[in-house]
C-alpha cells in the first residue's frame, strides 16, 4: 500500500533554487505551493495547508525577520499548528539558523543537501521528529557547553544536556544516520528520535546566553 | 616613449648608486657618467654638489611592490606618466623665475660652480629626444624627481616643493661659495637667518614625504621647523641696525607667515588622510554590497547545482569547490580581514578538505567543538590529514571530521562510508596507517583507533590527544 504524500510548500525567494528543489525532490513530495517572501510564504502556507514547509532562513519582505517572521507567523495561527517547518540555509551564519530553531522550526538542512537527504528530512519531520544535520548538532553541543564537561543531572534540565543527548548529538555530528546511532549506541531508533526532539526543545527553550553569544562571536561554518 | 625611472642603484654603486642610475636614466655608458662626474666635481666642486643634491632627492630603487591601498589610491602608470608631465610643466615657471633671479649674481666673471652645474646637466640631457633642454640645475633637478619615480607614487602629482628648496639653498650657497672665492662682501646678518628660514621650510616640507611611514613621529620635525623659522625670522629684525615700532610689527607678522608656512604641510597631510580614509570606507561599503550581491545570487546557484547533480560529480565537485572559495572570501570580507592562515586545527584541516575535494570526489563535513588552542597540536594535525587523505582516496563519498575540545583533550573523528578495511590485515609496508596516524599519535602521548563505520560499513578513526602533550610535541614539532 502507498503511503499519501506528503504535502509541501517551498518558500524561498530565488526562482532557480525553487524550481531546482522541485526538480530534485521529484516524484517523492507533492509541492501544493510557492512563495517567494515572507508575507506571501504566509498566505501561502494558510492557502495550501501543507503538511510540511521548506524554509529559506534568508528572505525578504514582511518586517525584514526572514525565515524566523514565517515561522512566527505560523505559530501564531492555531489553524496551523500541525504545519510542520523545516529550515534551509545558504549561510549558516549561526544567529540565523538559532533564531528559525528558536522560532520553531523542526530542522535544518543546509542547501547543498541533495534531494534524497530534503526527501528523507521532510519524512521523518513529518512523522515528528527533527532533523540535525551534522552542523546543527555541532552548535548544539557548543552552545551548551559540551566540550568544558557540562552535563545535565536531571531530565527536565534546560540549559545543559544530559550525557546520552551529547552522545547521540556527538553521533549525528560525525555524520551517523538515527539508526546507525541507535545501533552504536545500544539503542532503539526511537530512544535516539526522542533524544533528539529533546535537545530541540532544549534549543528552543533555554535561556542559555551562550546560545545568542555563540552565534554573535562566531559563524556557523 | 619609456625612459628608465631615476633611481639609485644598488647594485651597481660605489658611494651611493647616483651615477649608476643616472647612467641607467640616460642611457649613457656608466663610466661616461662617472668621469663626467669626477671631472666637475674637481672644477669649483660642482659636481660635490649635484652629486650630493642628487642623493638626497633620488630614491633607493624599491624591489618590492608598493602596497595595495597605495596602488588603488594612485593613479594607473599611463595617467601618471600624464601627470608627471604636468608636475614638471607646473615646476618649470618656478625654477625658471628661481634660476633668473639668482642669474644676475651668477654672472659674477668666474662663477664657475652653477654655470658649469648647468652646462653638465644640459649636455647630459642631449640624448633625449622631445624635451627642452633644462635651461638651471633646478629645472634638471625637478625634472627627474617629479618624472623618475612612478613606482612610489610620493611626488608624483604635485610640485617638489621640498626638493626645489634645497635646490635652490645648495644653488644659493654655491654661488656665495664662489663670490667669497673671488672676494665679495657677504652679509652673514641676511645669508644666516635666510639660511635657518630655508631649512625650516624645507623640513616641514620634508614631511609629506615621509607621511606614509606613521611609525614616525612628525612632532619632533614640525616643532624644530617652527622653531627654526621663527628664530630666521626673528634674526632679520633683531639684527637690523635700528629697531623700531615699525620692524617689531613687521617682525611679529613675518613669524606669524613663516609659523603658517611651516604648519602648511602638516594641515595638507590632515587632509589628504580624510581624504584617504573616506576612500577606505567606500571601498569597504562597495565590498560588502558586492558581498551581499553574490550571497544572494551565484551561493544560491551553486547550491542549486549541488542539489541536482549526482552526489559525488564532477560537477557537483567543482560547484562544492568554487562556492568553498567563495564563502571564505566573503566571510573574510566580513570581518574586514584575512584569518592568519595556519592557524586553528579547524582552519587547516578545512584548507585540507578544500584540497583534497578538488582532487578527488570526496566532501568533507567539518565539525568542530569547543574553544579551539590557537595553534593546531602538531601530531593530530598530521595524524587527522593523513586519514583525510585516505578517507578521500579509498572511500570518496560524505566523510565528515569532528573536531572535539575539552579542557583535557582533544579529540578527532573520521568516519567514510568507504569500502572499510580490517586495520589488522594492513600489511607491514603500508606506512599510510601504520606509521602517518598510528605511530604519530602514539608518539606524541595519544592514541589513535580504527574501527567499521557507521552501521558496518566504511571506516571511522579516531584520534585523541591529551592537551598536556600538546605542548611538547609543539616544542620538537
Amino acid at each position: 500500500m502507498r503511503m499519501p504524500e506528503i504535502r509541501v510548500v517551498i518558500v524561498d525567494d530565488h526562482q532557480i533554487f525553487r524550481t531546482g528543489l522541485r526538480a530534485a525532490i521529484g516524484d517523492a513530495l507533492e509541492v501544493v505551493g510557492e512563495a517567494a517572501t515572507a508575507d506571501e510564504a504566509i498566505t501561502v502556507v494558510r492557502d495550501a495547508r501543507p503538511d510540511v514547509v521548506l524554509l529559506d532562513v534568508h528572505l525578504p519582505g514582511g518586517r525584514g525577520g526572514g525565515g524566523a517572521e514565517v515561522l512566527h507567523g505560523i505559530g501564531r495561527d492555531p489553524e496551523l499548528a500541525r504545519v510542520r517547518v523545516l529550515a534551509l540555509s545558504v549561510s549558516d551564519a549561526a544567529e540565523d539558523v538559532v533564531s528559525v530553531i528558536r522560532a520553531g522550526a523542526r530542522g535544518y538542512l543546509t542547501k547543498a543537501s541533495s534531494g534524497a537527504e530534503v526527501v528523507a528530512a521532510v519524512e521523518r519531520i513529518n512523522g515528528g521528529d527533527a532533523v540535525f544535520s551534522p552542523r546543527l548538532a555541532g552548535f548544539v553541543l557548543d552552545a551548551f557547553g559540551t566540550g568544558l564537561g557540562e552535563t545535565a543531572t536531571t531530565d527536565d534540565e534546560l540549559d545543559r544536556l544530559s550525557a546520552r543527548e551529547q552522545e547521540v548529538m556527538r553521533m549525528i555530528a560525525r555524520g551517523y544516520a538515527y539508526k546507525e546511532v541507535a545501533a552504536e549506541l545500544f539503542l532503539s531508533v526511537k530512544t535516539v528520535e526522542t533524544h533528539v526532539s529533546n535537545v530541540l526543545r532544549k534549543l528552543q527553550l533555554s535561556n542559555r546566553h551562550e546560545l545568542t553569544a555563540w552565534a554573535l562571536s562566531r559563524r556557523l561554518l | 616613449m619609456s625612459t628608465v625611472p631615476l633611481v639609485r642603484r644598488r647594485d651597481e654603486r660605489i658611494i651611493a648608486g647616483v651615477c649608476a642610475g643616472l647612467a641607467a636614466h640616460l642611457r649613457l655608458p656608466l663610466m661616461w657618467v662617472r668621469v663626467a662626474m669626477a671631472a666637475l666635481a674637481a672644477v669649483g666642486g660642482a659636481g660635490v654638489v649635484l652629486y650630493g643634491f642628487l642623493w638626497v632627492t633620488v630614491p633607493w630603487e624599491s624591489p618590492d611592490e608598493q602596497p595595495l591601498f597605495r596602488r588603488a589610491l594612485t593613479k594607473p602608470a599611463e595617467s601618471g606618466a600624464a601627470s608627471a608631465g604636468g608636475a614638471s610643466a607646473h615646476s618649470t615657471p618656478v625654477s625658471e623665475a628661481m634660476s633668473s633671479a639668482v642669474e644676475p649674481e651668477a654672472s659674477v666673471p668666474g662663477s664657475a660652480a652653477p654655470k658649469s652645474a648647468a652646462s653638465n646637466a644640459a649636455a647630459s640631457n642631449v640624448d633625449r629626444p622631445g624635451r627642452p633642454l633644462p635651461a638651471a640645475p633646478g629645472r634638471a633637478a625637478s625634472d627627474p624627481s617629479a618624472t623618475g619615480e612612478p613606482e612610489t607614487g610620493r611626488t608624483r602629482g604635485r610640485i617638489p616643493v621640498a626638493e626645489l628648496l634645497l635646490g635652490a639653498g645648495l644653488l644659493i650657497a654655491g654661488v656665495a661659495f664662489a663670490m667669497v672665492q673671488f672676494g665679495a662682501q657677504l652679509h652673514l646678518e641676511v645669508v644666516l637667518p635666510a639660511i635657518a628660514v630655508l631649512a625650516g621650510v624645507g623640513l616641514a616640507w620634508w614631511q609629506i614625504a615621509d607621511r606614509d611611514r606613521p611609525d614616525r613621529s612628525a612632532l619632533p620635525r614640525v616643532l624644530g621647523a617652527l622653531v627654526l623659522v621663527a628664530v630666521g625670522v626673528l634674526m632679520f629684525f633683531v639684527t637690523a641696525r635700528e629697531p623700531n615700532t615699525f620692524t617689531v610689527i613687521t617682525a611679529a607678522l613675518a613669524v606669524l607667515a613663516g609659523v603658517a608656512l611651516a604648519a602648511a604641510p602638516w594641515l595638507l597631510r590632515l587632509n589628504r588622510e580624510l581624504i584617504a580614509e573616506r576612500a577606505g570606507r567606500e571601498r569597504e561599503a562597495e565590498r560588502a554590497e558586492i558581498a551581499a550581491h553574490l550571497h544572494d545570487s551565484v551561493l544560491q546557484t551553486l547550491a542549486a547545482i549541488q542539489q541536482r547533480s549526482e552526489p559525488g560529480s564532477e560537477v557537483a565537485r567543482l560547484a562544492r569547490g568554487q562556492e568553498r572559495e567563495l564563502r571564505d572570501w566573503l566571510f573574510r570580507a566580513a570581518d574586514g580581514a584575512p584569518g592568519p592562515p595556519g592557524e586553528s586545527l579547524s582552519v587547516e584541516l578545512r584548507a585540507h578538505a578544500a584540497a583534497l575535494e578538488r582532487v578527488h570526489a570526496v566532501r568533507f563535513e567539518i565539525v568542530s567543538v569547543g574553544a579551539e588552542a590557537a595553534i593546531a597540536p602538531a601530531a593530530i594535525l598530521g595524524s587527522a590529514r593523513e586519514a583525510m587523505v585516505n578517507a578521500a582516496r579509498h572511500a570518496g563519498g560524505d566523510v565528515s571530521v569532528y573536531v572535539e575540545w575539552s579542557p583535557s583533550q582533544v579529540t578527532v573523528d573520521i568516519t567514510d562510508r568507504g569500502p572499510g578495511f580490517d586495520a589488522r590485515s594492513i600489511p607491514e609496508g603500508r606506512m599510510g596507517v601504520r606509521e602517518s596516524i598510528v605511530g604519530r599519535m602514539q608518539r606524541s602521548g595519544g592514541s589513535a583507533k580504527i574501527d567499521a563505520g557507521p552501521g558496518g560499513t566504511g571506516t571511522a578513526v579516531r584520534l585523541v590527544l591529551p592537551r598536556a602533550s600538546e605542548g611538547t610535541e609543539n616544542a620538537h614539532a
